[in-house]
């Protein structure tokens, strides 16, 4: 009699976790699927000795994922970097992002010239955070900002952008930050 | 524990293995193939640390594009295979031409043993289902071919009629159709 209670006791208590564990057998390998999707990230060209990466600036996307921030790009072309994102409809809030690092593998101290906006001026404040400095790129009411930094020889900087709106976005926006190293 | 959740539980395992391991399998293979430098890196903080490198963007489109499709044709092929086979074994029931035409193309053993439950093409389909949403997904994001994204979408709809078709099979089996007996 007791043997039948305590079976039917580890039944009803066994059910609740057999059903989590089915449930896992699909989430599990979702997540991994999702997580196992390569990203873009520019290798260290290490030379014969491995001592050295090359001499130049290297700016490369961190990636990842986040809730508005998608399709995060990195090109590079007539001497201007350029990081395109989509930014999803959001709720009113603060969001941030590493999303660039940048390298100065040269001898000498460089300037960048930094820059960014929307396409269409959405109430939103866009703001990069290098080294705990802020930047602001563009106000709530459009106007945009070039900024001139600095960047010390032989570092690594993470270029965080952070986004402030007061009232929710219904729609989806492109974003572009422009970067041209000046001579 | 009831023995459908035993059973459930012990059919998932597989597909689960197999929608991993054709993605990462797709990766490695993919990038061996044309040589291109790989690296995996833990940088990145979520569910999981370790992400994997390429240099350029174009090679990361395409090798993510057939890894995906990798994925889908390794989940794909075992349901069809199921779906399948259920149906000739339905039909060998009802038709005589059909095991004529099954020993002509020497696939006696698909009909000899009535082997698929619908709970197993249930569990396959459903993990089809969920890769061909990732692969729609990532074609959303633009991070796969738009083909593979078709193709997913084709197969999911082809795949869900299969499912549905060896489900009324079974509640046939419950509840026969009245007409064909009175």
């Amino acid at each position: 009699m007791n043997k039948e209670k305590i079976k039917n006791f580890t039944k009803v208590v066994l059910e609740p976790f057999a059903f989590g564990l089915l449930a896992l057998l699909f989430i599990i390998p979702a997540i991994t699927v999702i997580n196992l999707e390569p990203i873009t990230k520019a290798i260290k060209d290490i030379n014969v000795l491995g001592v050295t990466n090359k001499s130049e600036l290297q700016i490369n996307a961190i990636g990842g994922s986040h809730i508005i921030f998608r399709t995060e790009k990195v090109q590079f072309l007539d001497n201007i970097y350029s990081y395109t994102t989509t930014l999803l409809g959001r709720d009113s809030g603060r969001y941030s992002k590493p999303i660039l690092e940048i390298v100065n593998n040269k001898e000498d101290e460089i300037s960048l010239e930094i820059y960014g906006s929307t396409n269409i001026p959405t109430g939103s404040d866009f703001t990069i955070i290098i080294e705990d400095q802020v930047y602001r790129l563009q106000g709530s009411q459009g106007n945009t900002t070039t900024h001139k930094i600095s960047f010390v020889p032989k570092k690594k900087y993470v270029v965080y952008l952070a986004i402030e709106n007061f009232t929710s976005i219904q729609f989806d926006e492109s974003f572009e930050l422009s970067i041209k190293e000046i001579e | 524990m009831s023995t459908l959740l035993k059973r459930a539980l012990k059919i998932s395992l597989v597909p689960a293995i197999i929608m991993v391991a054709g993605k990462a399998l797709g990766i490695f293979v993919i990038s061996a193939i044309h040589n291109f430098p790989i690296e995996v890196g833990n940088d990145i903080s979520g569910f999981f640390s370790t992400q994997i490198y390429f240099q350029d963007e174009v090679v990361t489109y395409f090798v993510n594009s057939l890894s995906d499709f990798t994925m889908l044709i390794s989940l794909a092929v075992p349901t069809i295979y199921l779906i399948t086979k259920t149906a000739l074994f339905q039909s060998t029931l009802q038709n005589p031409k059909t095991i004529v035409k099954v020993t002509k193309f020497n696939m006696l053993k698909w009909i000899t043993r009535d082997d698929t439950t619908f709970l197993m093409i249930f569990v396959w389909s459903a993990f089809l289902w969920l890769t061909a949403a990732i692969v729609i997904k990532n074609v959303l994001l633009d991070r796969t071919y738009s083909w593979i994204g078709i193709v997913a979408g084709i197969l999911v709809l082809f795949v869900g009629l299969g499912a549905l078709k060896t489900f009324e099979v079974q509640v046939n089996k419950v509840y026969p159709n009245s007409n064909k007996y009175y």
